[in-house]
């Protein structure tokens, strides 16, 4: 199985609103859009992640104050946390929402348009390098 | 059993990509064995938002980290540094970062001017010519002039537009009075020979959804088969073959269903990498070869060297938009490459000014870490602070040949068809210590100029062994080399290696553009003196 279980998932949101909280602008985890569609996106891409996933969620307690919980993961499994950490914000810096914010459309095609050309000659800003002349090693004769 | 090849190649990455190219052009009968298989471009996730969680796995460049079949596992544990490549059509070239930069004069007479290491057994004005055709045939951007270099032949492609990042880095760079030029790619900036222009989606190391970068199954691959070179994928190479009269006969390779297969050949070269290469030699040679295949000198697998990595992020107010491509290099420099032996250390380094990716950046190294540092608020904080407000210089710092650094089998480690892996023996060097130390000082100074509002520095990066090289050095003298000038080994008289492996120094720059250059040498003379070479028959 590489889909959470009701408890699972829960202590994955309650979990990841503490390491990814509503701050400075940004969304918590679950204020980000459909997070745990986003999550199984994630497993399903890296289903090695999966196992550890769960182990570390399984050691959440049952009404567990979920920042007392992510700090005692953190000392008692660290990896643990990490494993939730990193599905977390894999998802979160995939939401849509979240890269709107951030002013991201992801990796884009954006090929050089012919004003950036020769961006390295404005302002006169490659000269300098030029008049200084060679710094090459001379190796003639060596 | 097949017909015999004139020219057996190992390894389907730059060099052996070179090598068949340039061979089956000139009639000769080439196969090539390779490892791994053909990669689509539609494979690549740099247009996909999943980039970056896949960058941490699938297209990890260490293969320990990918674990793939098509890699073998590498013993690291006694390595300061991780060598990273990949094993498929085009090798490492699919996931480089296209820094196209020659050596200079200088890094081919290490031993006379610097007095330690070794000269390489030919020249840079021997190299440079072959220099000019790797430009036109791979399809380079850049801008001559250079006065790190002497004159050179122009590129066939002007410079990509330095972008945010290099003018800032560049502006930082003249208020010290430092060198920098618009750097070298592979990458073009205009459509080339079928290839389109760079759609600088900066994702150049996860492989280039684009087919713009200049991978060599893109470059080469094509013409070597239209010419009539068989390329054989999923073929691992268990061993290479010798014949009574001591020469190379072919090599013993294992299907993608285990099946095991004898291709003959009269002429065998290696281009399995600087791991690769020096892990079948020691795996070859039976009892005739004891000690490896080639390696009456001692020195098969000795040598190696990875360019440890370090970097200096600086962080800026203003937007610069620095997850925009190429990934590789906006400007460089070589301001301290050249040797000051007042600065403690000999050699140098070339730095170049990189953009520093998307946001999720690597998450999921904090474990352990007191947790308000990394997550919750500070989360955001840092990622505001990072993404599209940084830019990263990074330092390849030469490091210098040593014997204790080298390749072995390992003992217990085998790949999925039960051949032996090998194991790393990496020790930075005190040079190469107080040599990052002193560039990553100048590059706080450089990052200061340029008007960060604050700067972090990454001393060594372990995953960044890029670069393997050194480990069937070449060299006049059969007790100090493993192979000649022409990267035909000493012992072995059609038994040739052409990739990283030769190099007898490391430089301070990426080695691609030199590798090809080599290989494309070697494969030249090969040809101008073919009648005279003794083959197997």
């Amino acid at each position: 199985m590489s889909t959470l279980s009701a408890t699972q998932r829960a202590s994955l949101d309650a979990i990841a609103d503490v390491l990814i909280p509503a701050a400075l602008g940004m969304p918590c985890f679950t204020g980000a859009g459909d997070v745990a569609a986003m999550v199984d996106h994630v497993m399903a891409l890296r289903p090695e992640l999966t196992e550890g996933l769960k182990q570390a969620l399984d050691r959440v307690g049952e009404g567990e104050d979920a920042a007392a919980a992510a700090e005692r993961l953190n000392q008692e499994d660290p990896g643990g946390l990490a494993t939730i950490g990193l599905v977390a914000s894999s998802a979160y810096y995939m939401m849509p929402e979240v890269r709107r914010i951030m002013g991201y459309r992801g990796q884009e095609q954006r090929p050089a348009t012919a004003e950036e050309e020769n961006d390295w000659m404005r302002d006169d800003l490659l000269q300098p390098v030029i008049d200084r002349g060679p710094i090459y090693r001379d190796t003639d004769g060596v | 059993m097949g017909e015999i090849a004139e020219v057996l190649i190992i390894g389907a990455g730059a060099s052996g990509a070179v090598a068949a190219k340039h061979l089956a052009e000139a009639g000769v009968k080439v196969v090539c064995l390779e490892q791994g298989r053909h990669v689509a471009s539609t494979e690549f996730y740099g247009d996909k938002p999943e980039w970056e969680l896949m960058s941490q796995r699938l297209w990890h460049p260490n293969p320990n980290v990918r674990g793939l079949a098509t890699d073998y596992p590498i013993d690291t544990s006694e390595s300061d540094v991780n060598p990273l490549m990949f094993a498929g059509v085009g090798g490492s070239t699919l996931i480089y970062a296209a820094h196209w930069q020659r050596f200079k004069p200088s890094d081919f007479r290490v031993k006379s001017l610097d007095g330690v290491a070794d000269d390489w057994p030919f020249t840079y004005q021997d190299l440079e010519p072959f220099y000019d055709h790797m430009d036109v045939e791979m399809g380079v951007s850049g801008l001559a002039g250079d006065p790190a270099y002497p004159p050179m032949t122009p590129p066939p492609l002007p410079p990509l537009p330095i972008g945010k990042i290099g003018r800032l880095a560049a502006k930082g760079m003249n208020d010290l009075g430092w060198h920098w030029w618009p750097a070298p790619q592979a990458i073009p900036s205009r459509a080339y020979r079928g290839r389109s222009q760079c759609a600088r989606r900066g994702t150049c190391m996860q492989g280039c959804p684009e087919q713009a970068k200049a991978s060599t199954d893109l470059t080469h691959w094509p013409d070597a088969i239209a010419n009539g070179a068989q390329l054989i994928t999923g073929a691992r190479v268990r061993e290479i073959t010798v014949n009574a009269q001591g020469l190379a006969s072919g090599a013993i390779w294992i299907d993608r269903d285990g099946v095991e297969h004898h291709q003959q050949a009269e002429k065998v070269i290696v281009c399995a990498n600087g791991v690769g290469t020096p892990r079948l030699l020691l795996l070859s040679g039976g009892d005739r070869f004891a000690n490896g295949l080639g390696n009456s000198s001692g020195l098969v697998g000795r040598n190696l060297m990875m360019h440890p990595y370090a970097a200096t992020v600086g962080y800026f107010d203003e937007p610069l938009d620095s997850w925009l491509g190429p990934a590789g290099q906006a400007i460089h420099s070589m301001q301290f490459y050249e040797t000051d032996k007042s600065r403690g250390f000999v050699r140098g380094a070339k730095w170049n000014a990189m953009p520093t990716g998307g946001p999720l950046g690597m998450r999921s190294a904090y474990g352990g870490a007191p947790l308000e540092e990394a997550w919750g608020e500070n989360l955001h904080r840092a990622t505001q602070k990072r993404f599209g407000h940084s830019f990263e210089w990074g330092i390849i710092a030469e490091d210098l040949p040593d014997p204790e650094n080298r390749v072995v089998l390992d003992d217990s480690l085998t790949d999925t068809d039960g051949i032996p892996g090998p194991k790393i023996i990496y020790r930075n060097s005190e040079n190469t210590e107080k040599l990052i130390a002193f560039h990553l000082e100048r590059q706080r100074e450089a990052m200061e100029a340029a008007g960060a509002k604050s700067i972090s520095t990454t001393t060594l990066m372990r995953d960044c062994g890029w670069h393997l090289m050194g480990t069937c050095r070449m060299g006049k003298d059969p007790e100090t080399s493993v192979l000649d000038q022409w990267g035909t080994s000493h012992d072995v008289p059609n038994l040739h290696v052409l990739d990283g492996s030769t190099f007898v120094t490391s430089s301070g720059f990426n080695p691609t553009a030199t590798i090809c250059a080599i290989a494309l040498r070697s494969v030249m003379h090969m040809l101008e003196t073919r009648a005279d070479q003794r083959v197997a028959s």
